[in-house]
């Protein structure tokens, strides 16, 4: 009787030690499962359409009404779907695939002021950054300057230094022209959206 | 009898037109922005802008506020004909715009149609459970810093189903909830709208004082129960229930009575002027 007791005593604790184990596991997927849930879709190459409010309050601010997109003319801007969570109907722009064209015809269209209504020169999706690694021009291999020549601020935004691409932080607007116009692959210039991410600065 | 059941029946067809209609703005606009750059009419119904004129969806704007915490007037601006009309009218915009509304109807009139005429509705919960769904939305939504419903909420999926298909040519899997809501309309008559529906459910909140109601003259009013079979939220006007909170003002039960003891009527001042008192539940 007590060894019977005994033994199922053992039993039902080395059960409860795996149900543990189990539980534990499946907690530590579902968390590693949940984190893009929660994690912003903003990064490099892939930015939120002009005037967008910084990152922490956008997925608050966005009312998924998707008129930014259906305003686009370019089809520039595409709607997340489901799979990104609480990110998930908010705008996203991919440079790469379709840059923004600067249009400025979302933000007139946004009712939440989720994109403030700004003009073209104060749009900062982000800041252009050339690798200069893999740059052929910077590299010395080619004389390419399809960034230089695609920027709609030319002369301003990047400007060639001894024929060698710039970009002047003062007046890229990052809008990815330059990314999607790049020949180098993997591209040799890409948006940083180092914004969206800024603190508030008064 | 039939000629005046016939003469009696005027708000079914107008209110189907409206909700047509309603939807083929939807519908058409995709199209003709996408196709022809056509952007006077823009949006659905989570946002429509007409020219230069802005609609928002109240509960979105009020989570947008709430969640963001901060004030955005044109927001504001955007929210205040819906507001007003949600204040004078009730829950018109779910009786005869909602685009979840239209397809429940038609679900239903094709049902009927196949001879599947006699529904009961199979499963029933508290009306109050609206409030709580309201209730319980905003706060996740505050909670989860972000707005939930916005996303989710059925009567804009379909807008955004329709747009994701002309623009991209690709549906979103979240347009599995309104396969859902019309699955359950199948068990019980909007089911979604009466019992979870958040919007449903602020719309109705801001109706509570409205002005148009469906009143019942008691001297004309037979008790025979025709009103309850209609309503699709399985009130009973015939009880008070269409003066209460939870009627759309879709009308019908006015169509349903062959006695003419319900219509629309402006309630001026507190209380209105019918015998029966609005009934909570």
């Amino acid at each position: 009787m007590s060894l019977r007791s005994v033994s199922e005593g053992g039993q039902t604790r080395r059960s409860f030690i795996k149900f543990l184990a189990t539980a534990f596991l499946v907690f530590r997927t579902g968390v590693a499962r949940a984190r893009p849930l929660l994690a912003s879709p903003v990064k490099v190459n892939r930015l939120r359409p002009p005037g967008a409010v910084p990152e922490e309050i956008f997925p608050a601010k966005c009312i998924r009404c998707g008129r930014c997109a259906e305003i686009c003319p370019y089809r520039s801007i595409k709607i997340l779907d489901v799979r990104y969570g609480v990110f998930a109907g908010t705008p996203l722009i991919n440079v790469e695939e379709i840059p923004c064209y600067l249009c400025m015809k979302c933000v007139e269209v946004c009712p939440t002021g989720t994109l403030r209504p700004i003009s073209q020169e104060e749009t900062r999706m982000g800041l252009a950054v050339i690798n200069r690694r893999r740059c052929i021009t910077w590299l010395g291999v080619a004389l390419c300057r399809t960034c230089y020549n695609v920027c709609p601020f030319k002369e301003k935004a990047i400007h060639l230094d001894q024929l060698r691409p710039v970009v002047d932080e003062r007046f890229c607007t990052g809008c990815g022209l330059c990314t999607h116009g790049c020949p180098v692959n993997p591209k040799a210039i890409n948006i940083e959206p180092i914004y969206a991410f800024r603190k508030k600065r008064k | 009898m039939p000629s005046a059941r016939k003469e009696n029946r005027k708000y079914n067809p107008l209110r189907l037109l409206v909700q047509f209609l309603a939807f083929l703005v939807i519908l058409v606009n995709p199209f003709l922005n996408y196709y022809w750059h056509f952007d006077f009419v823009q949006g659905w119904y989570q946002s429509l802008g007409v020219g230069k004129l802005w609609f928002v969806s109240p509960l979105e704007g009020l989570e947008s506020i709430l969640v963001s915490k901060t004030i955005y007037l044109p927001l504001l601006v955007g929210m205040l004909i819906p507001v007003l009309v949600a204040l004078f009218l009730g829950r018109v915009f779910c009786g005869w715009i909602c685009p979840i509304n239209f397809l429940c109807e038609l679900e239903d009139r094709i049902l009927r149609f196949l001879g599947l005429k006699k529904r009961k509705d199979l499963l029933l919960l508290p009306k109050r459970l609206l409030w709580f769904s309201l209730i319980g939305d905003i706060t996740l939504a505050m909670i989860l810093g972000a707005p939930l419903f916005v996303f989710l909420s059925p009567p804009g999926l379909v807008g955004r189903e329709i747009m994701m298909a002309v623009y991209f040519h690709t549906l979103a899997l979240e347009g599995l909830v309104v396969v859902a809501v019309l699955l359950l309309n199948l068990f019980t008559r909007r089911f979604f709208c009466r019992y979870f529906c958040p919007l449903g459910g602020l719309l109705a909140f801001l109706g509570l004082r409205r002005r148009l109601k469906v009143v019942r003259e008691k001297e004309a009013c037979t008790s025979c129960g025709l009103c309850q079979r209609a309503c699709p939220l399985g009130l009973s006007p015939e009880r008070g229930e269409s003066e209460g909170p939870y009627c759309w003002n879709c009308g019908a039960c006015v169509d349903s009575c062959r006695f003419r003891a319900l219509d629309y009527r402006w309630v001026t001042g507190l209380g209105g002027q019918s015998d029966t008192p609005p009934r909570g539940e």
